[in-house]
């Protein structure tokens, strides 16, 4: 008996010992893991979500020709899979841009990619130059006051003040670095491989990591692409196509068609006299209420025009937009630019760096003509880039950086037919050189798919199954056609009591 | 050692002979499962889950737009309610009047006003009445912030004040509710599950006088405690691994993902748990027993110990209540294992001290009472029943 209790007792401790030591052991793990890669990682949080999520650093070498050479950090967070006992693989999540950082996404990304999130982590890195992994960013002289400013007056001497503040070899700040820094981390994490989601530049970035890192990948979303045949900058004609289908959507709208029945002509008219001259307009400061000189250029009307043609809710208020605009009321202008106002989530420096060397050289002045040739802002956005680049420090992207990609690896393409940016054919040309992919296209949406609960849905079902032929697409026919705001007030055009207010106006 | 075994022999036997009353004792391993299930089966659909909800609009006509809002969000007109539904929605009866004047008072830019008229106390209502409400609130707010965008004010000015919430829960404690539920029913299925094999082997035993009979045996009373005390916490460990296994189980056919939870039990938990609780099955058998021989009849021993195992049942409850929990309750009995239960729920550490100290001092009280219990049972007025 007695001699049974010992024998009991002892297995009782043991069995405690062996949680304990378990316990000390994986502890030790991670310490030894964490030293040896130089990955840190540890709970915290992140600006807009509640819970508690997973932030690390890896200490990658800046020039991995040369690893002993400077080092920089890449700052990485992960947003934890709510059930991790299925033991999925993580999605990485690909900033656009280039230039946005993927962890100031991140309280968009954890409601927004809910639906993945429930069983899988949520990778996002901040690719080399932007958020907190040696950021390349300007300080005051490219954020002007926004509504005295205009984009005409942007000139070589901002770029050069703001080049002064850029540190590190920018010829390093490449988007195939990037892209080992991004495996680096994937390997750090002990994955052995990772779903990716690009959207926007992500896209391309994808696309690079699938040519350099295949064997890194188990499948790849494409979400509104910009491939390597299309160098980045030529939106001329994708933003014309967009803004024409808008017109075209208001026509085909009873209400629309006859609260602005001469749209098209009103933007025209409004597109010349403000080419002639800016106007200047006396308005309370959207933000601070004190009486402020407003001053509308033609740059600076339309690319504000432009920013509201990438997702479906701004879409609504172009129509009011312009025909206030040429009614003389820009204060609908001034309320869309102070949205934007602070926030432009965009690493400059790193943007221009990548656009002006991996993409501005490939644009022939043939292409450049053609894509000029537009209704809406002929060679605009591009000019505005062309002149920053003339004076950035230049980088020669390797040879392998223009092939075309075609591996095997499951991939989805969605495109949104409205999107100025990144229109369908883009995707139709990753498609034709990738042999396992599926190219959907949104018929009602504008730029990244996912922005929507039925674009997320195809890609969570399209992540499980990894079949992108059958994928149920049905909910996108739900998606409502854009619809669009009538009036100050926001109602509903009734015929007899809103013709002659408008008629009055003019 | 030998006459030990073959008491516990006979103690098992007779237990696991009666199987309607051993049924009765796994009945709330068996039924606990369950009950978590349907619970949180219920608990979902009522907060994820969209169906359609059926209303009577008078005045459609007037706002097609919100009507088109309200229709993305499953919120329908009656006229589209399916025949075999038609009764219940009839009865429910939401109205929503809708003013004649809705556009020009929109484009007029004066307030409007719509009428929801439903029964607010009806339970099945409460969620269709809150889509509702949420919508339209919603609908409304997104005008008014459009209005005052195109009439040139930064919207950012109606929000002075964000207030970001910065939560320090691991996120492994998102399913606190069953994690609360479940922790409180093993502390009672602890409890519980030996009750009826503790009454059986004392009382009844003594008014069968198979108890007699076996104190004239040349065998120690301790022994006869000590074999009646395995049997029973035996039953209540076997309930308890039961309860953890099918819970586990059980959660496998709940999607807790769509309200944000999980819930998983993995192998250190499981045996954290265990540690935590064989001291109290242990603990609550000796108590039962204790109880059980103290009364007179079977029958009085089964009302007495159920009052008074209620009781240390409820600790996990009344500790739930209390705010503020002075130090010495994590080293105390039933206190201090219900507490660490919630810890190993929430993903913490365990206090290996806290387990250590609970599990000793519970482990202390049990001999202590094994040890009255056997002096007791030498004396002929237990054994009679004469006390």
């Amino acid at each position: 008996m007695i001699k049974n209790w010992h024998r009991l007792c002892r297995a009782g401790r043991l069995s405690v010992g062996l949680v304990i030591a378990t316990m000390g052991f994986s502890q030790a793990c991670i310490a030894q893991s964490s030293d040896s890669q130089q990955l840190s990682l540890q709970s915290c949080h992140v600006k807009g979500v509640r819970q508690q999520v997973q932030c690390g650093t890896l200490m990658v070498p800046e020039d991995y020709t040369q690893p002993n050479g400077e080092r920089i950090s890449i700052n990485f967070v992960i947003l934890p899979a709510i059930d991790s006992s299925k033991k999925q693989l993580p999605l990485m999540f690909l900033a656009g841009g280039p230039g946005q950082a993927a962890t100031e996404l991140a309280s968009h990304i954890y409601s927004g990619f809910n639906e993945v999130r429930k069983t899988r982590d949520l990778i996002l890195i901040d690719q080399r130059g932007t958020g907190q992994s040696a950021p390349l960013q300007c300080q005051e002289p490219l954020t002007l006051d926004p509504y005295t400013s205009v984009p005409e007056d942007f000139t070589l001497s901002d770029v050069k003040q703001c080049l002064l503040q850029l540190r590190g070899d920018l010829s390093q700040f490449n988007s195939e670095n990037a892209i080992r820094d991004f495996d680096a981390v994937r390997a750090a994490l002990d994955h052995q491989q990772v779903h990716i989601y690009g959207g926007s530049y992500g896209t391309r970035a994808g696309l690079v990591y699938m040519r350099m890192f295949p064997e890194s990948i188990k499948s790849v979303v494409l979400d509104s692409v910009g491939p390597i045949e299309v160098p980045i900058g030529l939106f001329g004609q994708s933003a014309a196509q967009s803004f024409e289908r808008l017109l075209a959507h208001c026509q085909n709208d009873q209400l629309c068609a006859k609260q602005y029945p001469n749209l098209a002509q009103e933007f025209v008219a409004l597109k010349a006299k403000l080419k002639r001259a800016p106007v200047t307009v006396e308005i309370a400061h959207p933000r601070l209420g004190t009486n402020t000189a407003f001053t509308i250029s033609h740059d600076k009307f339309l690319s504000t025009l432009q920013m509201q043609l990438y997702s479906m809710p701004t879409r609504s208020l172009v129509p009011l937009l312009i025909h206030q605009a040429y009614l003389g009321d820009y204060k609908p202008l001034a309320g869309l630019i102070a949205q934007s106002e602070g926030d432009m989530g965009i690493y400059i420096g790193l943007h221009f760096n990548i656009v002006c060397n991996e993409d501005l050289p490939k644009i022939s002045e043939r292409m450049k003509a053609a894509d000029a040739d537009n209704s809406f802002a002929q060679g605009m956005s591009l000019a505005m880039v062309a002149k920053a680049c003339s004076v950035w420090p230049s980088y020669q992207p390797s040879e392998n950086f223009y092939q075309s990609v075609n591996v095997e690896i499951p991939t989805l393409i969605l495109s949104g037919a409205l999107d100025p940016v990144t229109p369908p054919s883009n995707g139709e040309q990753a498609h034709a050189h990738l042999v396992n992919s599926h190219h959907i296209i949104a018929k009602n949406n504008a730029h990244i798919v996912a922005s929507t609960a039925c674009g997320i849905n195809i890609i969570n079902e399209f992540l499980t199954t990894q079949k992108p032929t059958e994928l149920d697409e049905s909910c996108l026919d739900d998606v409502p056609a854009e619809s669009f705001m009538l009036g100050l007030n926001g109602g509903v055009a009734i015929a007899t009591s809103q013709t002659k207010p408008a008629q009055a106006r003019k | 050692m030998m006459q030990l075994k073959a008491l516990m022999v006979k103690e098992f036997k007779e237990a696991f002979r009666d199987k309607r009353a051993l049924m009765v004792a796994m009945s709330m391993a068996l039924l606990m499962p369950v009950m978590i299930m349907v619970m949180l089966k219920v608990a979902i659909k009522e907060a994820v889950d969209n169906p359609p909800v059926y209303v009577k609009y008078s005045g459609a006509q007037y706002a097609p737009k919100l009507i088109a809002a309200l229709e993305n969000k499953n919120i329908l007109s009656f006229a589209q309610v399916p025949a075999d539904e038609k009764r219940n929605w009839n009865e429910r009866n939401i109205e929503l009047t809708i003013p004649e004047h809705f556009a020009e008072d929109m484009a007029a830019g004066k307030p409007i006003e719509l009428i929801l008229r439903a029964d607010f106390n009806e339970k099945s209502l409460s969620t269709p009445i809150r889509r509702i409400k949420t919508l339209i609130n919603e609908y409304s707010l997104s005008i008014g912030y459009k209005r005052l965008l195109v009439r040139g004010i930064d919207i950012k000015l109606l929000q002075p004040i964000k207030l970001l919430e910065q939560d320090t829960a691991l996120p492994s404690s998102n399913a606190m509710m069953i994690s609360l539920i479940l922790g409180v029913y093993l502390m009672m299925a602890a409890f519980m599950s030996g009750l009826p094999v503790a009454i059986d082997s004392s009382a009844g035993e003594r008014e069968r006088n198979v108890l007699e009979m076996l104190l004239c045996q040349p065998v120690s009373t301790l022994k006869i405690v000590l074999a009646k005390l395995s049997c029973a916490s035996a039953i209540a460990i076997i309930s308890i691994i039961l309860m953890l296994v099918l819970t586990s189980l059980a959660m496998n056919f709940v999607d807790l993902t769509k309200i944000g939870a999980t819930f998983s039990i993995d192998a250190s938990t499981f045996a954290i748990l265990l540690l935590l609780l064989v001291p109290i099955c242990l603990l609550a058998a000796a108590l039962q027993l204790l109880f059980a021989f103290q009364a007179k009849s079977f029958k009085e021993a089964q009302s007495t110990v159920t009052m008074l195992i209620m009781v240390p049942s409820f600790i996990p409850f009344a500790l739930m209540m209390m705010d503020d929990k002075p130090a010495w309750v994590n080293w105390l009995p039933i206190s201090g294992q219900s507490l660490l239960m919630e810890d190993v729920f929430k993903g913490l550490a365990v206090d290996w001290s806290a387990l250590f100290f609970t599990s000793a001092a519970t482990i202390a009280l049990t001999v202590l009472l094994v040890w009255v219990l056997a002096k007791r049972l030498t004396s002929e007025k237990v054994v009679m029943s004469l006390s």
